[in-house]
């Protein structure tokens, strides 16, 4: 990771006023941000918070009552940074009556990429967002989870060197969430930078480097995502299964060591996890039903 | 004929056009520095500064591959809402329109005329709606779906957009006009019977200048006045030696037809008495005029027939004791009209005068005009149909900007009314602040009404003449401002009356004007929107 700041936020300040100019929301109140080159930063709070309203600033849809913003070293209305820029709005808003290369094919001309860089980059992109059997279908016949992928590949379409995403695994089922976070990972490998908001907390964890925590339009906490979430106190152990006697054995030598043993327990898998994995069973054996590792069956077994 | 081509004014219209907008923006320019600086301070008046900058930047920085990828997305977006459903109208009306247009068996010159002028209006009232429709819902709806947050967050410019936005829809609407053009002049062939297509021609009409004597046969700029309304045609006196005389200029032999020069009238006659009705006219004479050469030609005694062309056709060698030399002059000599009658420098002088003791002919500067060789109707038509072109193109760019700023049916009605006035009410405006029409103000008129004060009598004196007077100002003034920028569209009717007249669409006089009003509204739509859109925050919730 680079230390070169590829998004600076100060003291940014957004009021949304009525017609006569009177004060309705104070959506941020003096926000200062960060953001490294080469780092996945999660913004995250809750509804309303104002995690939206700080991407839109950044891209110049709405304009700031007070502070600065620079993203890639420039204002965030100057046009040219938007080169470097890939953005994932919240809900896919694409032309709905165009098919999905054509959607490729017309944000592709807006950065001027040449007719064969255009295609070759727009058939990578559909078989990387896995919509190679849907390309020639409109937007409007696509299930809210192709929107989304069809969404992120005109984001990368430029190949950018800062990536924005709007809850980027929002209507997506595990599976497609899985890909997505794949492929956010994957632009972290590339060495771009990937901004995201989401209040999908599970999703931000999988895969921030650093994250930032809005309420209310202020900035409430911010860092390291590990570091934020060591519970300094405590030590954990992963071992494979052990018998009732060496549990045992380690409760008298926990207690020698003027420890204390807060729960012993056999690890549960997420849901999603096991959901993945019956999917992924079920490509391989087809017509089986899966039967997951559960005491039953290994009692049977 | 009832229209008068006059020449179009080029640099008196640029002129115009300078100090209106260069008011216009001066105007806009300091108004927005007084409110920068009060609501921002020095921020405000330098962002002022930067904002003029920027566009001249933008405008000179725009990517016509970006445009055209916004041009595409446009017609797509059009076609795929179905618009040439419009063809399925456009088919039902041709299908049916031959029942309801064919009747004056006994005129084949009205039926043409009908025939011509029923396509016409068809073909401009279903495409320029149509096109107002989308140019003004079509960037609002960007905005309402938020598709445009794609748009913009990629390096296009939005002053592209606009740009894409208005040619996408000017090349459909074109493409739409080619075919219904097409169509259309296939059906008018067709529909016309041999006998009257001969009346599908563009005549190309030289026309002159006209001076009148009296009856004393002193020079006046005028004839008489009979007491019409309508002033249009001034009158001559018959058998007295009151004269309208035609100066045609730049005449040469190329100007002939079948080696014969065309002369085509339209003369009314106001009658002091019944006549000899059987003739079918008042009795008239051209007299051709050479000063130079001391020579005065007189034609045959012509008969004026009413509400039809008169045609005369003088064959290059006359003699003056030939029936359309007889009158006047050296018997027997043999002239040449283009070297003897036309002066050196291709000057042509006709006089016209009437025969008829107590019979009067009216007449105007168009109602006399030399008919050089004809061009195909296929020139003509396709003018006018270039004259719903132009219109066109004027809607899309006033529709896209005003939907830059407003939501979708606020821009319909804008433009819709904007339209309107421009057709209608346009020469009427013109006519009351320029003093011709005699009107008092809006507020005076209804105060008189609710007091029954007739309109002779004087205001009295006192607060409620003075607020009456303030008021009246200030809408005439309001007047004054949409007079200057509502543009005037009935400069692009003109043309189809051109053809349905039977004439070649005049270059001076309706085409470089339609080209030219066309033309002076693409700065201010593109300076209008830049600014709509630059200063609008796209996600205001």
């Amino acid at each position: 990771m680079d230390n070169e700041p590829v998004i600076q936020i100060s003291n940014l300040t957004k009021i949304y006023r009525d017609f006569w100019g009177r004060k309705k929301v104070r959506a941020l109140n003096s926000l200062s941000l960060e953001i490294k080159k080469g780092e996945i930063f999660g913004l995250l709070g809750p509804n309303g918070s104002g995690k939206t309203t700080t991407l839109k600033l950044l891209l110049g849809l709405l304009f700031p009552s007070e502070g600065d913003i620079k993203v890639l070293g420039q204002p965030a209305s100057n046009v040219e940074k938007n080169e470097r820029i890939g953005y994932l709005p919240e809900e896919s808003y694409l032309y709905r009556f165009l098919n999905a290369e054509e959607t490729l094919d017309f944000y592709g001309r807006l950065f001027k990429m040449p007719a064969k860089e255009r295609r070759e980059r727009a058939a990578e992109l559909i078989e990387k967002v896995g919509l190679g059997h849907a390309k020639r279908r409109q937007l409007k016949e696509y299930s809210k989870g192709m929107t989304r992928r069809i969404g992120l590949a005109q984001a990368l379409i430029n190949n950018p060197d800062l990536v924005m995403l709007d809850e980027p695994t929002s209507g997506l089922d595990p599976l497609g969430t899985d890909d997505m976070k794949r492929m956010i990972l994957e632009l972290k490998e590339q060495g771009k930078t990937v901004l995201m908001c989401s209040h999908l907390l599970a999703d931000v964890q999988d895969v921030c480097d650093r994250i930032a925590i809005l309420y209310g339009g202020e900035l409430k906490v911010m860092g390291r995502v590990e570091d934020l979430l060591k519970e300094q106190d405590e030590t954990q152990i992963m071992t494979s299964r052990l018998s009732d006697e060496a549990i045992k054995e380690i409760e008298q030598v926990v207690a020698k060591h003027n420890g204390k043993v807060g729960t012993i327990d056999h690890p549960t898998a997420t849901l999603e996890s096991l959901f993945l994995k019956t999917v992924q069973e079920s490509k391989d054996r087809p017509g089986q039903r899966f039967v997951p590792d559960t005491e039953e069956k290994k009692a049977s077994e | 004929m009832s229209f008068d081509p006059i020449p179009y004014d080029l640099l008196g219209a640029f002129k115009y056009f300078l100090v209106v907008f260069g008011s216009a923006m001066l105007i806009a320019v300091v108004v927005c520095l007084i409110v920068g600086t009060l609501t921002r301070g020095a921020k405000g008046f330098t962002g002022v500064f930067r904002g003029i900058f920027d566009f001249f930047v933008q405008i000179t920085h725009v990517s016509c591959r970006r445009i055209w990828s916004l041009t595409v997305l446009t017609i797509r977006e059009a076609l795929r809402q179905k618009i040439l459903f419009v063809f399925i109208i456009f088919a039902v009306l041709f299908m049916f329109a031959g029942w309801f247009l064919s009747g004056a068996a006994d005129r084949p010159d009205l039926q043409v005329q009908s025939y011509i002028d029923f396509v016409l209006k068809a073909i401009s009232w279903l495409v320029i709606p149509i096109m107002l429709l989308l140019a003004c819902w079509s960037l609002p709806e960007d905005i309402k779906k938020r598709t445009i947050h794609t748009v913009v967050t990629k390096p296009a410019y939005r002053i592209e957009i606009v740009m894409g936005r208005m040619l996408g829809f000017t090349l459909l609407g074109s493409a739409i006009l080619v075919v219904m053009g097409t169509i259309g002049y296939i059906w008018i062939n067709r529909q016309v019977p041999e006998t009257a297509q001969y009346k599908l021609v563009s005549k190309v009409p030289v026309y002159g200048e006209i001076v009148f004597t009296d009856r004393e046969g002193a020079l006046t700029k005028t004839g008489l006045n009979v007491g019409d309304i309508w002033d249009f045609r001034s009158y001559i006196e018959g058998a007295t030696k009151a004269r309208a005389i035609y100066k045609f200029t730049g005449i040469d032999e190329s100007d002939a037809i079948d080696d014969k020069l065309v002369l085509e009238s339209s003369f009314e006659a106001f009658r002091t008495h019944k006549g000899n009705m059987e003739k079918g006219g008042i009795l008239y004479q051209f007299i051709f005029v050479n000063e130079d050469k001391n020579l005065r030609v007189p034609s045959r005694p012509l008969i004026n027939k009413e509400y039809s062309d008169n045609v005369l056709e003088v064959k290059r060698k006359l003699k003056y004791d030939n029936p359309e030399g007889k009158g006047e002059g050296d018997a027997g000599t043999e002239i040449d009209i283009f070297d003897d009658v036309v002066d050196k420098d291709g000057n042509l002088t006709v006089e016209v005068q009437c025969l008829e003791a107590g019979q009067l002919l009216g007449m105007a500067r168009p109602d006399l005009f030399v008919r050089t060789p004809d061009r195909a109707f296929l020139a003509g038509y396709s003018k006018a149909v270039f004259g719903i072109w132009l219109p066109m193109v004027l809607v899309i760019m006033l529709g896209v900007t005003i939907s830059c700023f407003v939501k979708g049916p606020v821009a319909i009605l804008t433009t819709l009314t904007i339209v309107l006035v421009g057709f209608m009410s346009k020469e009427y405006m013109t006519e009351i602040l320029s003093g011709q029409m005699q009107a008092s103000g809006a507020i005076e008129a209804w105060y008189r009404l609710i007091t029954h004060m007739n309109s002779q009598t004087a205001l009295p004196d006192g607060p409620v003449k003075f607020i009456i007077e303030i008021v009246d100002a200030g809408i005439i003034n309001f007047l004054w401002l949409c007079q200057q920028v509502i543009p005037n569209f009935g400069i692009f009717s003109n043309m189809r009356e051109y053809v349905i007249k039977g004439f070649d669409v005049s270059w001076n006089a309706a085409l470089l004007p339609g080209i030219i009003t066309t033309a002076a509204y693409i700065l201010p739509c593109l300076i209008v929107s830049f600014y709509s859109l630059k200063l609008r925050e796209l996600e205001a919730k």
